[in-house]
């Protein structure tokens, strides 16, 4: 969109340095997901199960607000700092251990909300008689993309709990103190593979961390995956108006979708891209990989 | 660059959906990939650029529409600032805001035209013709007014009677190979500038 800037705000916008990490917000992350997957579920071929996960997403920001504050050792941030190493690492679920007893109240939550189909009754009873150890082996799955070990039917509610606890360490955080990575395309908060990327009003493009729910800054027109800039083009569908692409690259042949703020203001990075699965489906037959899941929808192992 | 973060590949297709969470849940994907048979994807891209216009060489953003894979000729339907280029921070001045009008342009010149002395008229002429009569020139230039040596007996070697502008918008290798190909000549008045 083209507007003629007043001087003062050319120079102020000039005068700062494009954020680099956006952390996420403790009090709104899943509530906002949650409004925005309700919305997209109206007229959608899968709105039962938008409306569904929009349930467990607000499930998720219930238990985040009644969890106490979490903070992050000074040590373990300067340690990060200095070797350039996420101070959240996925891969070391054990220290957040209240991730089990925030899957069993997110259950608990779930399981007293009306309209509940049987299905997802067993289901919740079938977490809840999971030993811990299969638990925790899951998880490790889960969070360093074991797909062949990962069970897609408990993955989004395994997934949401432990989502909540990085996300309630992650707010707790100070933008300045966490340094960027030597890798690149992973979550400079956490070391997670991003879920989709969003081109703010600002025209900024930002990651979105499928854990933490961090936002780091990448530039635009540049591949997600292998950060390629030969190749890359943009597919969406005709028929659908909206703010959603796939950014496919040839150079890697996988794509991550994008969202444009500048064409829907709402776009959200989990439920825009669990409701454009149809995107997904034809950007599968022209030959691109999806470069990780959606952590709300894991795709038989076999896939 | 290789791969180095974990690999999680995968298609979502109708076969992997029916045994993701979504069908292990209770919800038949039918429906959705029915809805997609329907569709069309279309391609867009998204290009990175130097505004041709100044100097300042702000960063831009192109954006065309069109399948490469149907031969059809990619359609420049979009330029905007770069808001990631550090010089203009997605910002454009009015002559680059207009920059897309300048590619689409009636009037844009896509082949050397020749305008003889004396005539009101412009003729296309071929690129050989062209070059042909630019060497011709710039040789009859340099052989009657190039200067040796000054006044004082030293060594000059200069050719100050012909200048050359070159494009703003140039690349380092660009810039190099304009050095490479006109000081050899004793060519001085050259510039990168557009000030014009």
């Amino acid at each position: 969109m083209q507007r003629v800037l007043p001087s003062d705000e050319i120079a102020r916008s000039v005068a700062q340095p494009i954020p680099r990490l956006r952390l996420p917000d403790r009090a709104a992350v899943f509530t906002r997901r949650a409004a925005r997957l309700d919305q997209l579920a109206t007229d959608h071929p899968l709105s039962g199960y938008l409306r569904l996960m929009a349930a467990l997403v607000r499930a998720q920001q219930a238990v985040l607000d009644a969890l106490p504050p979490s903070s992050v050792a000074d040590d373990e941030l300067a340690r990060a700092a200095a070797h350039r190493m996420p101070v959240l690492p996925v891969n070391d679920h054990r220290r957040h251990r209240e991730w089990q007893a925030v899957l069993a109240q997110l259950c608990e939550r779930l399981a007293i909300s009306a309209d509940l189909p049987p299905a997802w009754a067993d289901l919740l009873l079938r977490l809840r008689q999971m030993p811990a150890a299969a638990l925790d082996e899951q998880a490790d799955s889960l969070l360093v993309g074991r797909m062949e070990r990962v069970d897609p039917a408990t993955a989004p509610f395994l997934m949401a709990a432990l989502q909540v606890c990085w996300t309630s360490l992650a707010a707790a955080l100070d933008a300045a103190r966490i340094a960027p990575l030597d890798v690149p395309g992973v979550c400079p908060v956490c070391g997670s593979l991003p879920v989709a990327s969003i081109v703010r009003g600002d025209g900024h493009r930002y990651l979105h961390c499928a854990l933490c729910a961090a936002e780091w800054h990448l530039v635009r027109a540049k591949c997600s995956h292998c950060d390629a800039v030969e190749g890359v083009a943009y597919r969406f569908i005709e028929q659908l108006a909206g703010g959603v692409r796939a950014e496919t690259c040839d150079h890697c042949g996988v794509y991550r979708k994008i969202l444009l703020q500048e064409k829907d203001q709402q776009v959200e990075a989990v439920a825009d891209d669990l409701a454009s699965v149809a995107l997904d489906v034809l950007v599968g037959e022209a030959g691109y990989h999806r470069a990780s899941a959606n952590p709300l929808l894991w795709p038989s192992a076999e896939g | 660059m290789t791969d180095m973060t974990r690999r999680q590949f995968f298609k979502l297709t109708g076969a992997t959906l029916v045994g993701s969470s979504l069908g292990l849940l209770g919800f038949a994907p039918g429906p959705a990939l029915a809805e997609v048979r329907q569709f069309k994807l279309l391609r867009a891209t998204e290009i990175r650029n130097t505004c041709p216009y100044c100097s300042v060489a702000c960063g831009i953003l192109m954006y065309s529409l069109g399948d490469r894979a149907k031969n059809a000729e990619a359609n420049i339907i979009h330029i905007e600032g770069d808001p990631d280029h550090p010089v203009n921070r997605g910002t454009l001045c009015p002559k680059g805001a207009g920059l897309l009008d300048m590619v689409h342009s009636k009037s844009r010149l896509t082949h050397p035209e020749y305008r003889a002395p004396g005539s009101d008229k412009w003729q296309r002429i071929s690129w050989d013709d062209a070059l042909d009569r630019i060497s011709r020139l710039l040789k009859a230039d340099r052989d009657a007014n190039f200067v040796a040596k000054n006044a004082e007996g030293q060594t000059v070697n200069r050719w100050i009677t012909t200048g050359m502008l070159a494009a703003s918008g140039a690349t380092n290798e660009v810039g190099y190979l304009t050095h490479k190909v006109m000081r050899p000549m004793g060519l001085l008045v050259f510039d990168n500038q557009a000030r014009v």
